[in-house]
């Protein structure tokens, strides 16, 4: 009990680590945050118009189109035109027509627009109930967005190799590796001890992720992909530990894995594959997790049960991975 | 003094050299002209909806000439399924019906009012031109400025504190200590040579992008920005350096940075979301005073009143980080 908690003191007092406890937990609040911008406004059409010019009628025809905002002066109102971020279209009236304004500048999508705007409007009257077909969309945009939330938890549940990884490689470099070697504690211990660091912080940092930005149904099935990842994550930040000479090929290796387990079921999920491939990805833990996510936010409880257990068996097979090796190497040592 | 001076400037200039500073600076220049050139300008073309009509009776005789005439009510849906926001009208049955693949509510009510109008196009009337600027000099400008800016805030920064953590892990800033030199020449020194590269690559960045005439006209406003900025992004580097203990932290700090300083600027300052609180934010402020040098807008004075001290106040951190640095040698 005292060696994990040492551990968990070292840990604790790593910036490196710390830092990385803390990055999934803060894009998960700045996704929250992001996800209350609408970015569908982006490609609308925006005008601005002058105060008390345009009859109220008038305005309502252009809301019908796009924000219509008012400004009071003519400078303020040609600075809002010219502003390069934007692309407001000026709108004054002219007559019983209107007269609109651009700087020029503007993508050809919306001089266009300006450009038939005063047409709409002399023909709103006459604008007969044309029947109007809605075909179902191929929805690309908002399952890029879907996929967003599942990214950032995958990230969170796997970072925890880090913590490990580092505390080992850390301690390779400051020589406290040769001292455990002669001091009275089993492998099984070291492992063990190894794998709580590991396991408890990635999985603290995906439960406190999940809880911002992961919607609060099937909390328990939730948390046992969080928990079955995170043993994972821990045990792959063992091997990282052992295989890495020091720090920078430490980071390195966890950047690779990091980029290998967002990729998978990233691309997996965009491309659709299905068959042998897809069985062949699930021996990557970041897919049977990744899937879980989605088929939880689904409402899929079944497909969700079946990837916990992909999980579950992940960790059995890299458990007994580890624990072969480390006989094999011990085997060494003493030969 | 001037000799020190002299002596420490050249020390720095050979340290860039060693560090292959310079060749990543030149590595990056021709990265972002070729992005700017064959990648940018491309990929920022909205050409107006492209309106599909299928019209087997030949019934709207007075069609515009946007129109593009299919053969099927087959051709009419694959040419709506490659060009989503394009918009077909079906005339086949005598009366149009609108197809067309839903975005936003508005601007769908605009697509289908548009297309309506292309069947009986009137002479439009031409919108007033105020602005000076072609839609290409605009893209030109907005994503030199992004790349300067993303350069010298992350980029650059990046480079000058790998320089200086390397230094310091050589022990070289506290050779300063027992050095017969004024102690913020030091200082002075790394903040010049680096500057001296920022502004060398500002000024070809401008020119390589914007071309002569055009980039030559912004040019001063910029550099007077970009001196600033890169001021702030050394005097950051540098205490990052000195109080951080090894590059390692710093790259955590730095994906920091360059994430949640970066991402809100870039959104507030170039499309319409717009944040509240991004008046609050200082890189916003630097952000849009480089902007406006590009814009030919004039610099608020308050924020170049704000610059001004934000970097006196960074040097004053600086200083006494370094003397605490310097004073571990006693």
């Amino acid at each position: 009990m005292n060696g994990i908690r040492y551990q968990l003191k070292s840990v604790w007092k790593d910036k490196f680590c710390l830092m990385t406890f803390l990055l999934p937990i803060l894009v998960a609040v700045a996704l929250q945050c992001m996800g209350s911008i609408d970015l569908s406004s982006l490609g609308e059409l925006h005008f601005g118009v002058l105060q008390d010019d345009l009859s109220p009628q008038a305005v309502a025809w252009l809301e019908r189109y796009g924000p219509v905002t008012v400004y009071e002066t003519d400078e303020a109102w040609a600075g809002a035109i010219h502003e390069p971020s934007t692309n407001v279209i000026g709108v004054k009236g002219d007559g019983a027509g209107l007269q609109t304004t651009i700087s020029g500048d503007e993508l050809e999508i919306f001089q266009q627009a300006a450009a038939t705007l005063p047409n709409l409007y002399e023909q709103r009257a006459a604008a007969q109930q044309v029947p109007v077909l809605m075909r179902e969309r191929p929805d690309l945009l908002e399952s890029l967005q879907g996929i967003f939330v599942p990214a950032v938890l995958i990230v969170a549940m796997f970072l925890g190799c880090t913590f490990n990884a580092m505390n080992i490689i850390a301690e390779k470099e400051d020589g406290v590796a040769f001292v455990n070697q002669v001091l009275p504690m089993s492998t099984g211990q070291y492992v063990a001890q190894k794998v709580t660091v590991g396991f408890l912080f990635g999985s603290l940092s995906a439960v406190v992720t999940a809880a911002i930005c992961f919607p609060w149904r099937n909390i328990w099935l939730m948390l046992a992909l969080i928990l079955l990842a995170s043993f994972v994550a821990a045990l792959l930040g063992l091997f990282i530990g052992k295989g890495a000479a020091d720090m920078m090929v430490g980071v390195v290796y966890v950047k690779l894995v990091m980029l290998l387990f967002l990729a998978v079921p990233l691309v997996c999920a965009l491309a659709g594959v299905d068959g042998p491939m897809a069985v062949l990805c699930n021996l990557v833990p970041s897919q049977p997790a990744f899937a879980g996510i989605v088929a939880l936010s689904a409402g899929d409880t079944g497909a969700a049960l079946q990837d916990i257990g992909i999980l579950a068996l992940h960790g059995v097979g890299w458990f007994a991975l580890y624990a072969l090796l480390a006989t094999r190497w011990k085997g060494k040592a003493k030969g | 003094m001037g000799n020190d001076f002299g002596a420490l400037f050249r020390k720095d200039c050979r340290m860039l050299v060693t560090g292959k500073f310079f060749w990543m600076a030149l590595g990056f220049l021709l990265l972002y002209t070729a992005y700017v050139n064959l990648g940018y300008l491309r990929f920022m073309e909205m050409p107006p909806y492209h309106v599909y009509l299928y019209d087997p009776g030949g019934t709207q005789t007075q069609a515009s000439e946007l129109v593009q005439l299919v053969p099927s009510l087959e051709a009419l849906d694959a040419a709506l399924l490659e060009d989503t926001n394009g918009v077909g009208l079906d005339a086949s049955t005598g009366a149009v019906q609108v197809v067309l693949y839903p975005g936003a509510e508005r601007i769908d009510r605009h697509r289908v009012d548009y297309a309506l109008s292309l069947l009986e196009p009137q002479d439009s009337r031409p919108p007033q031109v105020i602005g000076s600027n072609t839609p290409e000099q605009k893209a030109r400008k907005e994503i030199t400025c992004e790349l300067l800016f993303f350069e010298l805030a992350a980029v650059g920064f990046l480079g000058i504190a790998a320089v200086l953590f390397k230094e310091k892990g050589m022990g070289v800033i506290r050779v300063h200590a027992v050095l017969p030199l004024r102690k913020s020449l030091f200082l002075l020194s790394k903040l010049a040579v680096f500057l001296l590269c920022d502004l060398g690559f500002a000024v070809l960045l401008t020119l390589m992008n914007l071309g002569i005439p055009d980039g030559g006209a912004v040019l001063p406003a910029v550099l007077v920005q970009t001196a600033m900025l890169s001021l702030m992004m050394a005097l950051v580097g540098l205490l990052c350096a000195l109080v951080l203990k090894d590059f390692r932290q710093f790259t955590l700090a730095y994906l920091v940075i360059a994430i949640f300083a970066a991402t809100p600027v870039f959104l507030s300052a170039n499309t319409s979301v717009k944040f509240d609180w991004i008046g609050y934010h200082p890189f916003y402020h630097i952000y849009m005073g480089l902007k406006n040098a590009y814009f030919g807008g004039r610099a608020s004075p308050a924020d170049t009143i704000g610059a001004v001290v934000a970097i006196m106040l960074l040097f004053l951190l600086v200083e006494l980080a370094f003397r605490r640095e310097m004073g571990k040698e006693g």
